[in-house]
């Protein structure tokens, strides 16, 4: 009898475990294998009630990462700005002979990285266009007219400041009149869709650009007129940034610039720093640069009165441009800590023998009253005084001051710049020594960072002044105007 | 996965109780038989009975309610030989059986559960487990478990990270393996997985703290380390870095021993690696009327300082046949060797081990420490104090025209961070009979930090801030590991034995991080985020599940020959969906030819002789949600804006890493030489690369197995005896490991750089090549005229880590009271990136010598001042590279036990006291960077250390201590 009780006891013990096994196993709160992923997956969007609506801000956002990677890394590597310091990775981008696609700046994915915004900026409208908004019937003629400009201003940009670039997985690299021709294929779709909207406007000044980039006068005057017809008399578009969020180049750079690390051409420092606010926005477009493309347009067909005109009104509306209040606190360092000029008695000859013009360069450390979307030191009597390759001359100076920081000077200049590396590690078709793994610099540009260079380097000593002259090494706009002409006329696309 | 789950589920409800009875008693003693000291903690087992009892303080033991019979009783304890004897049990009569226990060099009889999943003994292994005992840990001085392996287990690479406090070392076994994934063992503590990670703050300049800081080495009993392959298979996809398992002190069963021990010490800073201001100011130095004229040495005389160290611990542990406990409280202050170092650390533990039945038997142990400490901003930072006086930057960046006001700027800001880690294990094991045994293991590891960052307004200058700024970052981890684990043992007798396990264990990880930022302070004094003008966070979270079952097969011919053979089958949900299970299998073979007859003849010289080979796969799993395809938004302009982020892969796997390894171990000349040698070679397949995707797609990089990484090396530890007579016992011994590293497959993956500088020396991963092999530019001859007049990217054959180290140890036992012991390491074979000297160059100074450069026509090139130009450390990166080779003599100490006479006057168990020392001398080839230091490891990842900004070595510490024990 006890044997069968311990026997029953035994039983029992094992049937209530299997009762508290089979209980547990349907609690899914004991469940340790499930996990969730915090992002945004695949999956997640795909139940997204309007995507194209939700992926529009993301675009927007990368446009203003691209527009700050173009402005930083193209600014360097033109006459405009030379490298302070380590924070940009090194000074190579002031060197254009030595610029590779392992260069920092090209081959970062980060802020600064120039080639790699445009690309994601390309790619993610793509996705947006045509993966996502033909089958989002919430999808707006609007919204796809952005996402039409921002495709088109990626390969604008694309085209104005490199060799070629691929626009697909192992996709050969297109050319620069390639890609201008793409960006005006979608310019033209985004002024459509938009309807008359400022995406209308945006994308008319764009082709003009890209006109003027391809070297169709006739199409770049037509879009600049019909731009500023829309736009207004003093139109402009500005990509604004707030402090704290995207990778944002511009106001590390530009904004903080707590090292200081980007140091104006001295005959621009009245110019600089432009973007002195948080929120200041970098011009996209803007009514004096369509002056400035129908200027260009006029002295190519050889209306001097007519550009002049348009140079004019171009000096109007930059003079009428606001300016905004700094206690800068730059104290104009060179790479070697040398103090570059940074006081108002020093005068600045564009290049040996030219005449030593003031105002050019403001005191710092101390206040400075700098313009916020366009300035120049060129008057009225500058204008009207030049003729012939002078006024080309004039022409590439009111561009490189009144378009300064925006990210045009390099394409003026016509440097090209290569793919980065990820692309020439990656892309199946491009191979080391390809074009468009090596910078193109025309002959005309000067040696190692010249471009950057002026004398005397010691202008101070103990604090104290000891030189007011400043003679910058090469005067840029007159070697344009001499050696490259027009761009208009001479678009350099290979 | 559910399956991994629903196993654990079965095998949790396996123990059940069950009783019986007896009727004699077995009750002794148990003394060491070279001193005749009693040995405490000796576990006196009689194994077909599977009772046991644990020696007292006094080395007494008593196992109550045997059955009347005759029995093989055996004493076992670490680094001693079992001692068999037999034992005739009476109904109620005591019978007695003393035991007299021999030092055993080789400890072929020492028992390891890591990787074994049953207790066994390591002449049955087919693969090393290699074990630090009590006496290893105890003596040790260091705080943390990582430092305790420095230089004790033969190739490893255990490399400390800086002076400051809060960290951990990056430690390797076996050669790298991954090019993606930390290179740290998994940790666990009485069978709870912990958190290792290396990057568990953010980074102020390279470095970062780690949850190692806090695995304290004070109540561990044994460490038992395996260094992946077939030792480490059955923790499957997460054990090709090697496994550490520690376990902590149980009570030993008697009235209650309480143990104070108290230590105060001094730190001294190494100087050592600093050329200091007489170098990097020489213009302000030598000027009369400046403030700062003379001041040459003002790092070593203003910055650093000596340290203050103290640390207290009491525990109490006691008990009886059915419950033992062990309690300790610790307390840890020290001031560190530089200002806002200061460190606490707070520790409670608790284990108690209870006896249900006689053949269940319930522990638990407990852990709860607090730490907080302060660091300064170190690495490449500019607002790093110690670099910008070492490399010439402290007046351009504080805009102080002083030093002193220089270092008062630099000192402002408030770096604190405060730990609070739990650490809980449950244990239930049940031997219904010899024949079966099984054990139940459940626990978690919580570890909670708050790091803050507050750079009040004054420090704006340096940090560019607007008003100051507070950063805060708090990281939540908690990991729970659930195990269960059944051995039938049958037969258990006769020429053939056998030993099955089969198991299933699972983990799970949830890591939390919240970081936060708040800018513009109006008043001074604010320390919260709610004042600041502007407030930011951001999160990241992730969670793992890691589940799997395992066998495996123990076959025992003849008690010297042991086949083993396992196999773990793996789930995880960092897998990809088209990625089913991943088995991971081991076989092996351990051979005690010693024991043969026709090796009798020899055995007066060869004692003894194990031979062993085996082949195991371990796994790696990939990072959580590596798989998905993901967008990620990030705030712009009031919007929240997505954009690409991972681009997804639905094959991901873990890597596999293959190892084949053979040795032997061996015991020579009357026990008094010993030596255990390892070659292995191990081949990891399907490494993850993390593949950058063609820019045309916008998306970023994926992780993908694609590439295959290769590793070969041997690991040596000798130890001789060379005197071993009463009263005098003097030991030496030494370690010895190499190991060669390669990537031999990259899957059509393009080169890429896992640390160093892009521009200038690039830590590369490149087929053919060592993982992270040295890739600097080096100026070089372009046109045959002997002179160097361009400069390009060239492979070194050297890596960041070293490919040997090595160490030696001298133990030395005078009159049974006096110990000393003497540690030295060290590694050769790396090089390190000196960043110090890079920024250098900035100032003109040239730190590291650089070549001058030369013009096609062998002309120097001169600067405007007619001086001849160097070549810049971009061009001449290689010079920054400098060698890794260093021998430190780590540790010294000597300890005074106080005769018995003495200290039972005092009605003591015993006193000691003890003197020691650690980072004592440092030997290396260069005198700018200090070799070892891993420097800069921001973030998790693969971490390969050698480079570094001016950092502080860790100090040259003297401690001084006395122990009691008293009833």
């Amino acid at each position: 009898m006890k044997d069968y009780q311990n026997h029953l006891a035994r039983l029992s013990r094992w049937v209530l475990l299997g009762v508290l096994l089979t209980t547990l196993a349907s609690c899914d709160f004991l469940d340790p294998t499930g996990v969730e992923n915090p992002r945004t997956t695949d999956e997640d969007l795909a139940e997204a009630p309007e995507p194209t609506a939700a992926l529009l801000p993301g675009l927007r956002a990368q446009f203003a990462r691209a527009v700050g990677g173009v402005v930083i890394g193209t600014e360097n590597a033109s006459d405009n700005f030379s490298i302070n310091g380590t924070g940009l990775g090194g000074n190579e981008m002031d060197f254009p002979r030595d610029i590779v696609p392992n260069t920092a700046i090209m081959n970062s994915t980060g802020q600064i990285g120039v080639y790699w915004h445009l690309q994601e900026l390309r790619a993610l409208a793509d996705f947006v266009l045509d993966d996502i908004a033909p089958n989002d019937a919430n999808a707006s003629n609007e919204q796809r007219a952005e996402g039409h400009y921002y495709r088109g201003m990626a390969y604008l940009m694309q085209g104005e400041n490199f060799i070629g670039v691929p626009v697909e997985p192992d996709g050969a690299p297109l050319s620069p009149s390639e890609l201008l021709q793409r960006a005006l294929t979608d310019l033209q779709q985004a002024a459509t869709l938009a309807g008359g909207g400022e995406f209308a406007t945006r994308a008319v000044a764009a082709q003009a650009r890209a006109y003027r980039a391809l070297g169709d006068g006739g199409n770049a005057r037509s879009n600049a007129e019909s731009a500023l017809a829309s736009g207004g008399a003093d139109f402009v578009f500005l990509q604004e940034y707030d402090e704290t969020s995207v990778d944002n180049g511009p106001n590390d750079y530009l904004v903080q610039r707590s090292l200081q690390e980007m140091q104006p051409l001295p005959r621009l420092d009245f110019l600089d720093p432009k973007y002195v606010g948080d929120e200041s926005g970098i011009p996209i477009a803007k009514a004096e640069e369509m002056h400035l493309i129908l200027a260009e347009v006029a002295l190519a067909g050889g209306n001097e009165t007519e550009a002049k005109a348009q140079l004019l009104s171009a000096l109007a509306v930059t003079q009428g441009r606001p300016t905004e209040f700094l206690d800068d606190p730059d104290e104009r360092l060179d790479n070697d800590l040398n103090e570059r000029p940074h006081t108002s008695s020093i005068t600045v000859a564009a290049e040996a023998g030219a005449p030593f013009k003031t105002g050019l360069v403001l005191d710092r450390p101390g206040p400075v009253d700098t313009p916020s979307i366009s300035g120049t030191s060129v008057t009225d009597a500058d204008i009207n005084g030049a003729t012939g390759t002078v006024l080309v001359e004039l022409l590439y100076l009111m561009r490189q001051e009144i378009l300064f920081v925006e990210g045009r000077r390099l394409h003026d200049l016509g440097i090209r710049l290569p793919v980065m590396l990820d692309e020439l590690d990656t892309n199946a078709t491009i191979n080391e020594g390809d074009p468009v793994t090596q910078v193109s610099v025309p002959g005309y540009i000067p040696p190692q960072n010249e471009l950057d260079l002026y004398n005397p380097l010691i202008l101070y000593q103990d604090g104290a002044l000891i030189a007011t002259e400043v003679t910058i090494l090469h005067n840029m706009n007159r070697i344009l105007a001499e050696q490259r002409g027009l761009v208009i006329s001479n678009p350099m696309l290979n | 996965m559910r399956y991994v789950y629903y196993a654990l589920l079965f095998l949790l409800l396996l123990p059940a109780t069950a009783l019986a009875q007896a009727t004699g008693s077995l009750a002794g003693k148990v003394t060491e038989a070279r001193t005749g000291e009693a040995m405490p903690g000796v576990n006196v087992i009689i194994t077909s009975l599977t009772r046991g009892a644990a020696t007292n303080i006094d080395g007494d033991y008593d196992i109550q309610g045997l059955p009347a019979g005759t029995y093989d009783v055996v004493a076992q304890f670490v680094g001693f030989k079992d001692n068999h004897q037999t034992a005739t049990i009476s109904a109620g009569q005591e019978t007695v059986l003393n035991f007299q226990m021999d030092e055993d060099l080789l400890q072929l009889d020492e028992v390891v559960v890591t990787g074994q999943a049953a207790s066994t003994e390591k002449r049955k292994l087919s693969a090393n487990v290699e074990v630090l005992n009590v006496r290893d840990i105890e003596e040790a001085p260091v705080t943390s478990v990582d430092q305790l392996l420095q230089g004790r287990i033969a190739g490893s690479s255990v490399r400390l990270q800086s002076a400051q406090p809060g960290q951990g070392a990056l430690v390797n076994f076996r050669g790298v393996t991954s090019v993606f994934a930390s290179q740290t063992p998994v940790i666990y503590i009485d069978g709870v997985r912990v958190d290792n990670s290396t990057g568990t703050s953010q980074s102020l300049g390279g470095e970062t703290t780690s949850a190692l800081s806090e695995l304290l080495t004070s109540d561990i009993e044994r460490i038992e380390v395996t260094k992946g392959g077939a030792a480490s298979t059955l923790y499957g996809s997460d054990a090709a870095n090697g496994v550490i398992q520690i376990f902590t002190k149980r009570g030993i069963a008697g009235s209650p021993t309480v143990t104070l021990r108290t230590e105060q010490g001094v730190d001294l800073p190494v100087s050592k690696f600093l050329l200091d201001t007489g170098f990097a100011f020489p213009e302000t130095t030598t000027d009369s009327s400046h403030p700062d004229f003379d001041k040459t040495s003002f790092i070593e005389d203003e910055i650093l300082k000596s340290g203050h160290y103290q640390n207290y611990y009491g525990g109490i542990s006691g008990g009886n046949a059915a419950l033992t406990y062990n309690m300790s409280g610790r307390l840890q202050n020290g001031t560190g060797v530089q200002p806002s170092n200061e460190n606490s650390i707070y520790a409670l533990r608790g284990n108690i081990q209870a006896s249900v039945s006689e053949k269940l038997t319930a522990s638990f142990s407990g852990a709860y420490t607090h730490s907080n400490f302060e660091r300064l901003n170190n690495g490449t930072a500019i607002a790093d104090p110690l670099t910008t006086f070492e490399v010439g930057d402290a007046y351009f960046f504080s805009g102080a025209d002083s030093f002193d006001e220089a270092l008062r700027l630099f000192l402002l800001p408030s770096i604190k961070e405060n730990v609070n880690r739990y650490i809980f294990s449950t244990q239930l094991q049940y031997r219904p009979s010899a024949l079966f045994s099984s054990s139940l293991t459940a626990g978690v590891d919580s570890r909670d930090n708050e790091q803050r960052v507050l750079n009040p307004s004054e420090f704006d200058i340096i940090s560019g801030d607007d008003s100051g700024s507070l950063n805060r970052y708090d990281r939540n981890f908690v990991v729970v590991t659930l195990e269960a684990v059944g051995t039938i043992s049958y037969p258990r007798e006769g020429s053939i034995t056998s030993d099955f396990t089969f198991g299933a264990q699972g983990f799970r990880e949830e890591t939390s991080i919240i970081t936060a930022n708040g800018e513009t302070f109006a008043l001074p004094g604010t320390e919260d985020f709610d004042e600041a003008g502007t407030i930011t966070a951001s999160e990241a979270r992730s969670q793992i599940f890691n589940g799997g079952i395992f066998f495996k097969e123990q076959l025992g011919i003849g008690d010297r020959l042991f086949i083993n053979g396992g196999l773990r089958l793996d789930g995880n949900s960092a897998f990809g969906e088209d990625v089913g299970l991943q088995a991971y299998p081991s076989v092996g073979a351990a051979y005690s030819i010693s024991e043969e007859n026709f090796f009798q003849g020899i055995r007066t010289i060869v004692n003894d002789l194990k031979l062993r080979v085996a082949y195991g796969q371990t796994g790696k799993f990939p990072t959580a949600f590596a798989r998905d395809v993901t967008f990620q938004a990030v705030s712009f302009r009031g919007e929240s804006a997505p954009r690409f982020d991972n681009p997804g892969n639905l094959d991901l796997k873990p890597e596999k890493t293959t190892t084949i390894e053979g040795g032997f171990e061996s015991a020579l000349f009357d026990n008094r030489f010993s030596i255990n040698f390892t070659y292995y070679t191990a081949t990891t397949k399907d490494a993850l690369f993390s593949v950058p995707e063609q820019p045309s797609t916008g998306r970023g990089t994926q992780l993908r197995n694609i590439g295959q990484i290769d590793n070969k090396g041997i690991e040596l530890a000798i130890n001789a005896r060379v005197i071993n007579r009463p009263g005098l016992d003097l030991s030496l011994g030494a370690t010895y490991g190499w190991v060669e590293n390669e990537v031999t497959d990259m899957g059509g993956a393009a080169d890429f750089n896992v640390g160093g500088s892009s521009v200038r020396a690039q830590q590369r991963v490149s087929e053919g090549m060592p993982v992270g092999v040295w890739r600097p530019t080096i100026p070089f001859d372009s046109n045959g005229d002997g002179f160097l007049d361009d400069s390009e990217f060239q492979f070194l054959d050297e890596t960041p880590y070293p490919t040997q180290t090595g160490s030696f140890n001298v133990s030395l036992s005078l009159f049974r009271n006096l110990t000393f012991f003497a540690l030295a390491d060290w590694q050769a074979g790396s090089r390190v990136f000196d960043w110090g000297s890079h920024w250098a160059q900035f100032n003109g100074l040239e730190r590291a010598p650089r070549p001058t450069r030369y013009d096609l026509d062998g002309n120097p090139i001169l600067n405007s001042d007619g001086e001849e130009v160097k070549f810049s450390t971009t061009q001449a990166g290689v010079a920054l590279l400098q060698d890794g080779d260093f021998l430190k003599l780590r540790e010294v100490s000597v300890r005074y036990g106080l005769p018995r006479q003495f200290t039972n006057r005092l009605g003591l168990l015993s006193a000691s006291v003890f003197v020691t020392g650690r980072n004592l001398l440092t030997f290396s080839r260069q005198d700018l960077v200090d070799p070892e230091l891993a420097g800069l490891t921001s973030g998790g990842g693969l971490q390969l250390g050698g480079e570094q900004s001016i950092t502080l070595s860790p100090p040259r510490s003297f401690r001084i201590g006395l122990e009691v024990q008293f009833k």
